[in-house]
């Protein structure tokens, strides 16, 4: 293997992609203002539909029979509440837009009087968001009288609170702050980084692989005196680059917009600190470079096979599948890095990742994630290499899976 | 002094699959030689030119470039060698110096060299005027002369090119005719091209070779394929011979 050969073509790719408008979009101006545009978005259109249900009126229908009861003064001194005291039924609830319907008991009075038990029944649309929302808050005021009643009831009969609740029944959460934000970012994070990975390494291996074969500039590059290795490496470096450029140009966008609306938002922004030891930092980086260089041998082998841009594409998804599958079985619950877990790609770095947030990782379960995650990048190349040297691959000819491998 | 060949096909066969794309050809060009391969589409022009270019496996036989084997001296062989096809394009964000610059690094030229046969190339083949535009904005004969001048940067023994003028105007494909008889006439460089073209072939080649379904019909010069066709013409002599 020739450097001066890798470095030729390593920076000729680079150069070919820096200088495309495209790659430039993806990789650094979409990541940059995506997020920070997103967050505000999401943020704006959340405050704007909260502002909205907070504003917008419920009729309420409450029969007659309630009127001298507690739930017609709760319904008719809450802001937002139209109430309607008349007879209804359920079918009508369907038809009428934004309205709960409540039916009280004839007998509520008399039952609260004589300790007995009031029968009210509330009626709601329950996918309708505004409708749970104010339901909700009707509830919650008619358990505040209900537990009024209770006391009442319990002091007039010589009784404490504590007849009624015999066990008093504390949980303590034992897990620090540090655990439970690495877990709920350990859940997330890597999925993410993996698909910021995935997403830059595709695009430039389709470019550097089957794009210049539909450009015809592939052949070309085979009948110089480089080797298969040296024009692997070089455009796998090339591919390489681009992932971690993408991956970090993403997690720092998304980093930000995150710090960012909690400061819109008035939150503590220290809040966010994760809290990983150096030792941490040095498995992490070393799991995303590798995650990177599985990633960009994975995709440079397999959108090799393709002749056009357009058939290259439809590897995306199912490449991209085998990517976020293992990463959503992350959030499985009992997923824990351990010597079986470590053996399984990407759901191992997804795991890895995950227990480096927590500060519950592993030197064993690491090592050998990280060992294995280096044996899966190198059948991935070895698959890369074997891909390359296959003529039908570089003249563009329908290639025979056999002969891929029995060469 | 007998000058060795610069080309040697030797029995060169390929399958795909069961079919049979070129079956035992030989033959053998000689340095300042312009050697014409013909043969009508589907004949095996293309599958014997990326054999001996490096690009294909023969199933069997060897070539040698320059009295290097192909099969086990690939390096030295390819770097004696220039490959132009009308089917190769140009890479689309170089410009025209930084793609010969770039080809000529692969080549291993060394940088002062490659400095001057880049200069060289791009005054002699009127690059000047485009040296600095991206090749996706060039012209198809701009892009030709490019593609040439790529082909030399490495100053090659020997130069295959398949189809070269396919798809070009009159302008651009007399001006690869007029470059193949330099290099080969004035430069000593072995030129070996497949073409449909009967008129190209007469004005140029000092000998050809017809095939037709992968096997060697006729090799000699022009008037030694049509005596031996009992043609006065070539092109009735080709017709005789693929009919």
């Amino acid at each position: 293997m020739r450097f001066s050969i890798i470095k030729t073509i390593f920076q000729k790719e680079l150069k070919e992609v820096l200088r495309d408008r495209r790659m430039i979009y993806l990789i650094i101006l979409l990541p940059f203002f995506l997020y920070p545009a997103l967050f505000y978005l999401i943020g704006k259109v959340g405050q704007n539909q909260q502002k909205q249900m907070s504003e917008e009126s419920v009729q309420v229908l409450l029969n007659p029979d309630a009127e001298q009861t507690a739930v017609y003064e709760i319904v008719k001194n809450t802001a937002g509440f139209d109430l309607s005291l008349r007879n209804f039924d359920q079918s009508e609830l369907d038809v009428l837009k934004n309205t709960i319907g409540i039916q009280v008991t004839a007998d509520y009075n008399q039952q609260i009087a004589q300790n007995g038990t009031a029968q009210i029944e509330i009626f709601a649309n329950q996918s309708n968001d505004l409708l749970k929302k104010r339901q909700n808050l009707i509830i919650q005021q008619l358990e505040t009288i209900n537990q009024q009643i209770l006391l009442q009831r319990l002091d007039s009969a010589g009784l404490e609170q504590s007849f009624i609740q015999p066990l008093n029944i504390k949980k303590t959460d034992l897990a620090s702050t540090k655990v439970r934000l690495g877990k709920a970012i350990g859940s997330y994070l890597p999925m993410m980084l993996l698909l910021f990975i995935f997403m830059g390494a595709i695009y430039i291996a389709i470019d550097i692989t089957a794009g210049e074969k539909e450009r015809r500039t592939l052949q070309t590059l085979f009948t110089t005196p480089s080797r298969v290795g040296e024009i692997i490496a070089g455009k796998f470096l090339a591919v390489l680059a681009v992932a971690l450029t993408s991956a970090f140009m993403n997690l720092s966008s998304l980093v930000v917009a995150i710090l960012l609306q909690a400061k819109l938002m008035g939150g503590n922004i220290s809040k966010f600190a994760i809290d990983v030891s150096p030792t941490g930092w040095v498995w992490l980086i070393l799991l995303i470079v590798l995650s990177a260089i599985l990633l960009a041998a994975m995709s440079l082998a397999v959108v090799l096979l393709a002749n056009s841009y357009k058939e290259a594409q439809s590897y995306v998804s199912p490449l991209m599948m085998l990517v976020l599958i293992p990463a959503i079985l992350v959030q499985m619950p009992g997923m824990e890095l351990n010597m079986t877990t470590a053996c399984i790609p990407i759901l191992n770095i997804c795991l890895a990742m995950g227990a480096i947030f927590k500060g519950t990782f592993s030197i064993g379960a690491m090592a050998l994630t990280v060992v294995f995650l280096a044996v899966y990048s190198a059948i991935a190349l070895y698959f890369a290499s074997l891909v390359f040297r296959n003529e039908n691959v570089i003249t563009g000819e329908k290639v025979n899976f056999k002969q891929l491998f029995a060469n | 002094m007998q000058q060795e060949p610069m080309i040697q096909a030797k029995g060169l066969t390929k399958l795909f699959g069961d079919f049979r794309a070129v079956h035992d050809l030989s033959f053998e060009v000689m340095p300042g030689e312009i050697f014409g391969l013909l043969g009508p589409n589907g004949a095996g022009k293309t599958t014997t030119l990326r054999m001996l270019s490096g690009l294909l496996q023969p199933t069997k036989g060897e070539s040698f470039i320059a009295g290097h084997s192909m099969k086990n001296n690939q390096i030295a062989a390819r770097q004696e060698l220039g490959f132009l096809t009308g089917d190769m394009d140009l890479y689309r964000r170089l410009n025209p110096r930084e793609l010969l610059t770039y080809f000529g690094r692969l080549y291993e030229v060394p940088e002062k060299t490659l400095e001057e046969a880049v200069d060289r190339l791009i005054n002699e083949f009127g690059i000047t005027d485009f040296e600095n535009r991206f090749c996706e904005k060039l012209s198809t004969g701009q892009k030709q002369r490019v593609s040439i001048a790529r082909t030399l940067v490495h100053d090659p023994k020997v130069v295959i090119l398949d189809e070269p003028t396919t798809g070009l105007d009159i302008m651009a494909s007399e001006f690869i005719l007029q470059f193949i008889k330099k290099i080969a006439k004035e430069d000593g460089k072995c030129v070996i091209f497949s073409t449909h073209h009967l008129d190209e072939v007469e004005r140029l080649c000092d000998r050809i070779a017809i095939i037709h379904q992968g096997q060697l019909q006729q090799i000699g010069s022009i008037q030694e394929v049509q005596q031996s066709a009992r043609q006065e013409r070539l092109a009735d002599a080709f017709f005789s011979l693929v009919a």
